[in-house]
Parts: structure tokens; sequence; C-alpha cells
């Protein structure tokens, strides 16, 4: 190279230097220290794009109405609260970075996290790190490895999770006297961990395991998982799948069909508008996970009705891009950051070795029920609902809207139908 | 005296200038950014020592940096090793891995290497997904040692230690490490392997008949580059406190490796540094700002305008200019 060359490209390597220096310090220059005046900022990803958008998106606008909410009634300590959020594109490699921003640029007070136990898992280290308290939106035994205090997490499955979720699936299918059962997974922490439960209350249950085994997230193609399961005859059959495997199961098992008498148990997504609009008629006879569901009996959380139909109003009215129905994650989304302002409010300053202290020995009453944690942050008893998907007759979303088409099958105080064998239902 | 080696006084300036910033007090997330255009550069420097040198196009580099995370992670599952053991584990399992590579494919040329370093990256990622012990493909948090101490001094503590935090302490090892490759970059570069290389690149054939070693050149360049990118994969678990093979064996990272040396300009080490430099910083900046899958479409407009404006890169595009 030239003189003059050498020159000119050292004065552009500086340059270069100088102006990523200037872009790291100045786009995320730390903003003055939070002042009373200010409000609360709880900070948190979300799932905004990927996998698990369909329930990121329907999370973050209860959220968003929980802040209208609090804010309404003078807010948490006084001061108003602000959501400050990053899409985490349902992949985990960006979440470290978005909780480090969080808490280190924004300067957020609190952070919540985004949906889901894949993507709650990177943020742990991060908030243990920072000894601060955090709430989990959906997380399948995320604390099971860290036993951190100050972790709560809102999905009720109980205080052993991983076998709490699908207890009462294996209670329902109990009416079919199974003696044989198959389990596929999604290779992925969600899907495993509840798989290693339902291996335990299939065992509890004294069943015989033909097949076991799990599919790597990127699959296709079911129907060779599907006709090999076919090939073991099981009478049962678990599936522990996300939202893309879910619906490729739901098709494979149209196309190639299954003798067992109950299917599903753990599918993620079959509860997303989106998918049961998608899926329609082909989702009759599955016996599903689920939370909440337009059934009469679902009563027992008061206020929750009322939260979904503002959340269908304003997702109408707005003309948002997510979920139209709202039922599987709306009420806990709310409750998961309401449980947080009111345990702020009662402990009555930032201290969150108190309010982590508070949160254990408080019985909160939210819209999904009365909510108590145990040691390990999960609930203190399982209130997961199996239900069957029966007499979906096309694709219109309304009919998901009435009671009739995911019929509560257990528990029994709540039940509001007959668990009918899969091909029955076909 | 002093003018010969103005380049390793230089690297041991920014070395200094990355201490002094770790005592700074800055905002922790300075570093968390920082760490990440950091190895960019790294990486880049790395991938460019045989794409760009030797004329070699690498696209298992999400392979070699995958081998380096996981040879962490295993260390770290059998008996919680520290982290800089962890990196020398991973920089030599990766040249080794480099080597067996280079041995086995450097006789394929153009699209076929290209294809056969493409197969490495998947089938790691299927051996890792199948892996119970370092977390399948379910994927592990670790967190972090509070405390690690150095021949028996505490690296990290807020009050008795070299550094404040855990990231200062890992931004100041990866501009050791960056700048380390850096200079293993420029030292091929003005040495016989880089002119060997550079003449492979040109005409294998004319260069062989030369009596330029080719065979032993590329396999020595396919260690380096290895190496050092299993070294800036040894070290990202600790930076991420999470790895799954999806993240360790991301195809993503192949194509910043390729991009950012095109951008900057393969020719010269400077090239792979600016491409690094400016690619690493927009991402950094897009992740939070646009905050979306958007981050990839900016990387493909900047490749789409420079391929077609600088096909050699910025370094190129001055030297055309001058």
């Amino acid at each position: 190279m030239t003189r003059i060359l050498k020159y000119r490209v050292r004065v552009m390597l500086l340059a270069g230097l100088f102006a990523a220096a200037f872009t790291l310090t100045t786009a995320f220059a730390p903003v003055a220290q939070a002042q009373s005046k200010d409000p609360i900022k709880i900070g948190f990803s979300m799932a905004l794009t990927g996998a698990l958008a369909g329930g990121g998106k329907q999370s973050l606008v209860a959220m968003q109405i929980w802040a209208e909410d609090i804010n309404e009634q003078g807010g948490i300590l006084g001061r108003s609260v602000e959501l400050v959020f990053y899409d985490d594109q349902t992949n985990p490699k960006n979440v470290p970075g978005i909780y480090s921003k969080l808490l280190d640029v924004d300067k957020v007070d609190f952070v919540v996290s985004g949906y889901g136990t894949n993507l709650i898992a990177p943020a742990m280290p991060v908030v243990i790190d920072r000894d601060i308290v955090f709430m989990g939106l959906f997380g399948m035994n995320n604390n099971g490895k860290w036993n951190y205090e100050k972790y709560f997490q809102i999905l009720p499955a109980g205080p052993s999770p991983a076998v709490g979720f699908s207890s009462n699936w294996f209670e329902a299918v109990k009416t079919f006297k199974p003696k044989t059962i198959a389990l596929v997974a999604a290779d992925a922490e969600f899907a495993r961990n509840l798989k290693e439960g339902a291996v335990e209350n299939a065992k509890a249950m004294g069943l015989e395991i033909v097949y076991n085994e799990n599919y790597p997230p990127r699959t296709a193609d079911f129907t060779p998982i599907v006709r090999a399961v076919n090939a073991k005859k099981p009478d049962i059959f678990y599936i522990a799948s996300y939202p893309n495997g879910s619906a490729g199961l739901v098709r494979a098992i149209a196309e190639v069909g299954t003798d067992a008498m109950a299917v599903g148990g753990g599918m993620v997504g079959l509860q997303y508008a989106g998918l049961m609009s998608g899926l329609g008629p082909n989702l009759n006879g599955f016996l599903n996970y689920d939370f909440y569901v337009p059934e009469p009996t679902m009563n027992i959380y008061p206020g929750s009705k009322e939260l979904i139909d503002r959340y269908q109003k304003k997702v109408k009215d707005e003309g948002l891009k997510t979920d139209a129905l709202g039922y599987y994650l709306v009420p806990w989304a709310y409750a998961y950051v309401d449980i947080l302002g009111k345990a702020v409010n009662a402990v009555g300053k930032i201290d969150h070795d108190a309010i982590a202290e508070y949160i254990h020995k408080t019985k909160f009453t939210t819209v999904v029920g009365d909510v108590e944690f145990g040691d390990n942050g999960e609930w203190t008893q399982s209130r997961t609902i199996a239900v069957q998907y029966q007499g979906i007759k096309n694709n219109e979303l309304d009919q998901f809207s009435q009671p009739g088409t995911r019929k509560i099958m257990f528990p029994a105080d709540i039940q509001t139908g007959e668990v009918k064998p899969f091909n029955s239902l076909r | 005296m002093i003018m010969r080696y103005k380049f390793e006084i230089g690297c041991v300036a920014f070395l200094v200038l990355a201490f002094i910033l770790t005592q700074l007090g800055l905002n922790r997330f300075f570093f968390f950014a920082g760490f990440a255009v950091l190895q960019f550069i790294m990486i880049a420097t790395a991938w460019n020592i045989l794409g760009g040198y030797g004329g070699y196009i690498n696209f298992g580099t999400a392979g070699f940096l995958g081998v380096g995370s996981y040879t962490s992670i295993a260390l770290i599952q059998w008996s919680n090793v520290s982290i800089v053991p962890q990196i020398i584990a991973a920089a030599a399992l990766a040249g080794l891995l480099g080597l067996a590579i280079g041995y086995f494919t450097l006789r394929l040329k153009g699209v076929y290497f290209a294809i056969a370093t493409l197969a490495l990256a998947i089938v790691l990622e299927t051996v890792v997904n199948n892996w119970d012990f370092v977390g399948g493909a379910a994927g592990i948090s670790i967190l972090p040692t509070r405390k690690p101490e150095l021949l028996g001094a505490v690296i990290v503590d807020r009050k008795i230690g070299v550094f404040g935090n855990y990231k200062e302490f890992l931004f100041f090892l990866i501009a050791g490490m960056t700048i380390f490759s850096v200079w293993v970059a420029r030292t091929i570069e003005k040495g016989k392997l880089g002119r060997g290389l550079n003449a492979i690149k040109d005409n294998e054939e004319a260069a062989e008949s030369m009596g330029v070693p080719t065979l032993r050149l590329k396999l020595i360049a396919t260690t380096i580059s290895g190496a050092l990118m299993g070294a800036a994969g040894g070290i990202f678990p600790s930076y991420l406190t999470f790895i799954d093979p999806l993240t360790a064996f991301n195809l993503e990272f192949a194509v910043y490796s390729l991009a950012m040396p095109m951008i900057g300009g393969t020719f010269t080490w400077i090239g792979p540094v600016l491409g690094g430099l400016l690619l690493g910083t927009v991402q950094q900046v897009a992740i939070v700002t646009i905050s979306s899958e958007l981050n990839l479409l900016i990387l493909g407009v900047v490749l789409v305008v420079f391929v077609t404006f600088a096909p050699h890169g910025l370094v190129g595009w001055f030297m055309k200019k001058n």
C-alpha cells in the first residue's frame, strides 16, 4: 500500500472506532437516575416475532391493559407505571443482551420475564447475578436448577410443575383404562420437561411406555413420527410440542390417522386463535391442556371474563394484529404483573428482598383466582385443565369463543363434558 | 527500533486502553455490546486467514464456534473449570478440528469446499442435539463464578477484584484475544505464509509448480483459523450465560463471518477489523432499536450495496479512489 493510502486507512480505522464508541455510548447512554416523580419502569423481553409471537403479542396487550388500570388507580408507590420492552424474536440468544440493556441503560426498576420457558431460561443467570425479583410468564420448571428465592412464576402447574402440568390429562384418560402409552416431545426445554413429568405420571398409572422419543425443533414433516407411533399401537398418545410442531402433528395425524384413544396432552399453540381457526375440524378429538376456556364453569376466576372482553374489544377497535380471542394468556399475563404491583405497593418501597419475602408469604387475589407461591416460586397447587376439542364444524373463529368446542374434562368440579375416544369425534 | 515495532506497540496500547475502560465504572451494557463487536472482529479476522488470504470460502464458522462453546460447556459441566483454561481448550480442540477438516477437505475447491464446511456445522449441531451432558437440544444456562481467582488474586469483585463485574472481565479478555488475532493475521499477511496463501488464491497449480507447499500452508491456515474461531466460541457461554445448539451453531455466524471481511476488504488485516466494527455496531444497535428480525435485512442490504459498489470492500474502495 502507498503511504497516502496507509494514512487514509488508518484515519478511516480510527474514525470507525470513534464512530462505534460514539454510537454505543450515545445510543445507549445511561439515563438519569430515577427521581421519585419519574415513572416506575417495568422491563421485559417479549416474543413479538418468531414461533412464540402468537402468545407474546397477546401477553403484551394484556400487560398494557394492566398498566392502564394501575395508572388509573394511582400507579405503584404513587408513581405511574411505564412498560419498557424489546422483541426477543423467540430467540434465546437475544435475551441476555435485552435484560442487560433494560437494567443498565433503561434503568428499569423491575424486570419480568418474556413468554415461555425457553425465553425465561437465558434471563435467569442475569437476574440472579443482580439479585432482583423476577416474575415468570409460563415457565416450565425454570427454577429447578437454580432454586432462586426471588423467582415467581404464573403458570398454574403446581409445586412440581413438570408432573403437575399433565396430571389432570392422565386423570381424564383413566376413562379408557389404557395399558400402553406413546410419548413424543419437541427437543426443547419446555417440551422435554413436560414429557419427563408425563413419564412419571404414566409410570404412576402403571402404563407400559411403548414409544418415547424427541424430535428436532425444526422438523417439518411429522408423518414418519406418527407412523412410527402407530406401529407400536399405543392406547394413548401423549404429545409435548411447540406451536409449529403442534400444527404439524395435527395435520400429520389427520393424514395418517391413529388408533390411540386419547391424543394430545402438552401441545402448545392449539390454544391460539390463529391455529384453532386454521386447523378447524382437524382438532376434533384432541385432548389437550389449557388454563382458561369459555365454558360456563370457568367463573371460578372472577374478573377474567370482563378482562378478556376488554382485550377482545381493544384488539378489534385498534385493529391490533394479535390473537383475536386471548383466552390462553391474557388473564395470566395480566396477573403476573398485577401481583408484582400489589407486592411493591404493600411493601411501600423498592426493596427486592422485602418484596420477595412478601410475595412468598401472601395469598394474592387476582383475575386468575387466588395465587400462592411455594418455596421454589411455583404455584402451591396445579390448576391446569384437560379439555377436549369437540363439535368443530368449520374454520370460523367465532365458534371458539362459544362454549362447547373445548369442553373441560378434568378437574371434575368444573367438568363440562364427557371425554370420548379420539376417533369417535373425527 | 520503535518504528519497527509500532504495530505491536499499538496492540499493547489498545489492550491498555481496554483495561482503562474497564476501570472507569462505565455502564455495564457498554461492555456487553462492546464484547459482541470485538467478538465479531475476531471471527472476521479468523475467517479471513483462510478465506481472504487463501481464497478458500469457509461456511463452517458456526461449526468451529460451536465446538469452542461446547468445549467450554463440557468443561464446566465436568469440573467447573475456570474461563481461561476453557478458552485454551476450546482453541486447541477447534484448531485440531481445523487441521482434520483441512486434511480431508482441502483437496476440494471452490463451491465444493464451501459445501463441505457447511456440512461440518450441521453434523456437529446434530451431535450436540443428542448429547444430554451438555444440555442437548434444550440448551443450558450457566452462572459464572461469583469471585473467580487467577494465581491467587481475585479477578472479579466490586471491592477487592481487578474488575468490578464479570462483564468488564469478559470485555478485557475478548479485547486481548481480538488484538492477538489481529496480530496473528497481520503477521501471516506480512510473512511467507501470507505470500504463499496469496499465491494459492491466485493460481494454486502455478503456486504448486513454483515450489509453494500448498497443502502444508492450507493446513496451517485452517488450523490457525479454526483455533481462533474456537477461542471466540469458548468465551461465548460465559458471555451469554445460556447456550443451545441453535445459538452456538447458528448459520448467521457463517453469513456474518463472510460478510464482514467482504465489507471491509479481504486482502489486508484492516478489512475484517473495519467490517467487524461496522457490522458488529450496526447489529448491536439494531437488536435494541429496530428490535426484530429486520436486523438480518440490514445485513443483506449492506452486503448488496458493497458487492455492487465496492466489490473489494472499504479498503479496496479507498485504494481505487487513490
